[in-house]
């Protein structure tokens, strides 16, 4: 009886199937009427054509921040960077998933009267972001060393290809950004593509399928931005940033550094193959495509079971018969057990991999091996699961201009001070009178 | 007045980053994670100054330390591993005994910060976790990393970053529309990034805590994370077509694309706005393509997309990349020349700038490794030691932080509450250094030994 009860216990703070715990969890990160970390921090965001900046400026808004964006009269040439130019109202989809919690001002710091306004606004903000090329700002009189000046609490990021020291940045500053650059300059480009042996132009540098150089940058600004602002609550100084977005993959993962010294060479484009751990990857299954990662020798063992393999066990037994070096060798496990997925539908093999994974938890030796099996999931198919819905993972809007949309939001679950999207809203000018009153009046 | 670039590279001087400030000193970080995702988190914080204390198995270590490319080991470690775990106290005890959990009770009571990576609910039966931990400590911030987060169906899921990308539609995404290929983001990119999130979401909690005295649990799911970067969803929920693999090209610029020159060398090249399509069009010597178009969203309509992929590849093409990246920043659209491994380890920017930087470790010698990728020009990020074997602060900790005697330590060892690493190679140190004389392992206190960091 009493061992009964025990493992009641066990299974209550496991955070059981028990609706009070989910529940409770659930209401502990829901963001209703709870304060703001960043409530009252003022930034400027001047990012032009350019969407680190963007990104930057909306996680500062997601968790808080009075975000301005200022845009000249014809607006920030970012509104028309948009998939296959898919618009609502002349507003891209990138800026309008980006438009979160944001107040629009029109603002031409190209002219001398809007940078005489700029300065007025740039002496209350507490974070400035701009993309110009560098220099730009500091010789039209509002850079850093000027506007620290009469605020010297301000924090400072911006954001170039090649940052704003050293010749290389000065030799290229008049050249723009864009994502595809940033991760062709920064590594990663480098490291997807089929291996050598493939046909062109298979055997290319690939483009990853997301905005990852902007996304680093934008998450790296903004990462950077905050340990300022937080240095500045105890010092009341400020600082510049600087983020050169050609350096964006390869300072966050560090491989290419890392390998290129101690190897004193390039990887080879691995195709679907990884370089550490196998198997990890992706396989066919009857009904579409899914991801398994088995690579410990005990996973491995299991995955073997669970597709009914076993008698191959002795051959690749050890993590150090599944190195990749030797690619031949490896496409021939590829091979062995592609063979037994495309007997499976997905839901099979997942379901197979969990039920595995269970039973090996629940046996009295463990070390049963997790096998780990994920359908590959298309954005949509990714939308409707359910497991998304309870997290509120994805937020709806019904927009009198906009219409309807879903954005992904609530990424960070935080139960005191969660960052939230209040609103969407994308049109030029917006909040000229607001901004105006607030914040220039006198 | 002062010429800009000469003001900024004093301002930014790598050679003076270590008499700046740190922005976390004395924070003090507990950290029971893993592999890359947690431990990436604390290592942020590490990087910019906070004291972070690894926990892990005696014996047995983190599942990294043997985390190795192609089956090699570099000075019996893992490089992948410094990268995640430098600037780090390795403290190695056995949680599965009660005097273990005391000392980390105890750790915990000087905490601000606790990281953990486990399944959900794996922290919780062991004892510590946030609704444990915040009866001893009620201001600390406490940060569960998991895949799918703390609540929710699929909590259980097991996930490394393949799974993450997998479950939030990051891996259909990369790859050519007509074939059965599909490329994963390489490099555990799923587990670095949502990391970096994940300390983003500290650094907030501490800059709440310092407004209001309160701290509070952070629930991180990976997937998640991911979802936050695509603007897929959106679109279809838009357009209600699916956005999917595109080749080797970025559907929201055109032209765009990895092109391959006449020197054999592969050059992205990118167009973002009506400026820089004027800029390459007069840089091609075909002016008046630029007025072809009406606008950006005209240009990138699929069949005038195409149509300027194919011009743009026939130009590059007849190009040497060299004269490619000039005509570039002569005129100004986005370029960029593709930089493999080792272009980018011995890149001259990048040692300039301090991106890449040669480390000098008193154990494992020279590492070239990654700067931080945000440069803050009055509180930089910095390397100030490299991973250590396991349980290499034991001695050190237990002296400095508890004020436990040699002999309190000894029966610790004895009772099996700390240990240290066996003969594998991850766990144990270089072949070369010598235990014996290694002031931080032989910790005594006596003010004898050299300052740590």
């Amino acid at each position: 009886m009493a061992k009964k009860k025990e493992k009641e216990q066990v299974l209550v703070r496991y955070g059981s199937s028990r609706r009070e715990r989910q529940a409770f969890l659930a209401n502990m990160m829901s963001p209703d009427g709870k304060p703001e970390v960043l409530d009252g921090v003022v930034v400027l965001d001047l990012s032009y054509a350019n969407f680190s900046g963007i990104i930057a400026a909306s996680l500062f808004a997601e968790f808080g921040a009075e975000v301005i964006k200022i845009e000249p009269p014809e607006g920030d040439p970012s509104r028309k960077i948009t998939p296959y130019g898919a618009n609502v109202k002349g507003v891209g989809i990138p800026f309008l998933m980006e438009a979160r919690n944001k107040r629009y001002m029109t603002l031409d710091v190209r002219t001398e009267k809007g940078r005489r306004d700029f300065e007025k606004l740039a002496a209350k903000a507490n974070v400035l972001i701009e993309t110009y090329p560098a220099g730009q700002m500091d010789s039209w009189g509002i850079g850093y060393r000027q506007l620290s000046k009469n605020n010297p609490g301000l924090v400072y990021i911006a954001i170039t290809p090649y940052g704003q020291y050293t010749d290389r940045a000065k030799e290229f500053r008049n050249l723009p950004d864009s994502d595809i650059t940033s991760q062709a300059a920064s590594g990663l480009a480098a490291n997807i593509g089929d291996p050598d042996t493939s046909p062109e132009p298979y055997n290319w540098p690939f483009r990853a399928g997301a905005w990852l150089g902007w996304y680093i940058s934008g998450l790296e600004a903004a990462l950077g931005g905050a340990m300022a602002l937080l240095y500045k609550e105890t010092t009341g100084e400020g600082q510049m940033i600087d983020v050169a977005t050609a350096d964006a993959y390869a300072s966050l993962v560090g491989y290419p550094v890392l390998i290129g010294y101690t190897w004193e060479k390039a990887r080879p484009r691995l195709g679907r193959h990884d370089f550490t751990l196998y198997p990890y990857g992706f396989w066919k299954s009857k009904d579409g495509v899914v991801a398994i990662a088995a690579p410990r020798d005990h996973d491995f063992r299991a995955l073997l079971k669970i597709l009914k393999l076993w008698k191959i066990e002795d051959d690749w037994r050890f993590t150090f018969d599944r190195i990749t070096d030797m690619l031949d060798q490896i496409e021939v496990l590829y091979g062995l057990i592609e063979a037994e997925t495309v007997k499976y539908t997905s839901d099979e093999l997942v379901r197979k991999a969990l039920e595995y994974s269970i039973k090996a938890a629940r046996s009295k030796w463990r070390g049963g091996g997790v096998p780990i099996v994920m359908k590959v999931q298309k954005p949509s198919e990714t939308m409707q699961n359910p497991h998304w819905e309870i997290r509120k993972s994805f937020q709806k809007f019904d927009d009198k201009k906009l219409g309807k949309f879903i954005i992904p939001a609530n990424f960070i679950k935080m139960s005191e001070s969660p960052p939230r999207v209040k609103w969407i809203s994308c049109d030029i000018g917006k909040d000229n009178d607001y901004i105006r009153k607030k914040y220039l009046a006198g | 007045m002062e010429d800009y670039f000469s003001y900024t590279n004093k301002l930014f001087d790598p050679s003076k980053i270590k008499e700046k400030p740190e922005v976390f000193k004395g924070i003090k970080v507990l950290d029971f994670s893993h592999v890359i995702y947690g431990p990436v988190a604390a290592r942020l914080l590490a990087q910019y100054g906070a004291e972070v204390f690894k926990i892990e198995l005696p014996f047995v270590g983190d599942l990294w330390r043997f985390g190795v490319y192609w089956g090699k080991f570099w000075k019996h470690s893992s490089i992948c591993f410094h990268f995640v775990q430098y600037n780090k106290y390795f403290l190695s005890v056995n949680l599965k005994l009660p005097k273990a959990k005391e000392l980390i009770y105890k750790l915990a009571e000087q905490a601000d910060v606790v990281v953990e990576n486990f399944a959900a609910g794996t922290a919780e039966a062991w004892e510590m976790g946030y609704s444990q931990l915040s009866k001893i400590n009620p201001k600390i911030i406490y940060l569960s990393c998991a895949t799918y987060g703390q609540y929710g169906p699929l909590r259980f899921f097991p996930g490394w970053d393949l799974l993450a990308q997998a479950a939030s539609g990051n891996l259909s995404l990369t790859g050519y529309p007509e074939t059965d290929k599909y490329y994963k983001l390489p490099d555990y990119l799923g587990d670095y990034l949502p990391g970096n999130v994940g300390a983003l979401s500290l650094v907030m909690a501490l800059y709440h805590r310092k407004k209001t005295g309160k701290g509070q649990y952070i629930d991180l799911a990976q997937s998640e994370a991911l979802m936050r970067i695509l603007p897929n969803f959106t679109y279809f929920s838009i357009t209600n077509e699916e956005l999917e693999r595109v080749g080797n090209t970025d559907p929201t610029m055109a032209p765009s694309g990895i092109f391959k020159s006449r020197d054999g060398k592969f050059v992205a090249l990118a167009v973002a706005t009506e400026e820089q399509f004027k800029a390459l069009s007069s840089a091609m010597g075909q002016k008046k393509l630029a007025t072809e178009y009406k606008d950006g969203f005209d240009r990138l309509k699929p069949q005038n997309a195409r149509e300027l992929y194919r011009i743009a590849q026939d130009w590059v093409s007849k190009k040497d990349s060299a004269e490619i990246v000039d005509l570039a920043k002569e005129h100004g659209f986005p370029v960029a020349e593709v930089m493999d491994d080792l272009q980018i380890a011995n890149d001259e920017w990048r040692r300039q700038r301090g991106s890449v930087v040669a480390f000098k470790d008193d154990m494992y010698r020279e590492l070239v490794l990654p700067g931080p990728s945000a440069m803050l020009s009055k509180t930089p990020g910095r390397t100030k030691w490299l991973a250590r074997p396991l349980g290499y602060h034991n001695r050190y900790i237990l002296k400095t932080l508890f004020g436990l005697s040699e002999e309190e330590i000894k029966n610790l060892e004895k009772e099996r509450v700390i240990g240290y690493w066996d003969d594998r190679p991850g766990i144990k140190p270089p072949v070369y250094y010598d235990m014996e004389q290694d002031t931080v392992f032989n910790y005594q206190g006596n003010g004898k030994e050299k300052s740590h960091g």
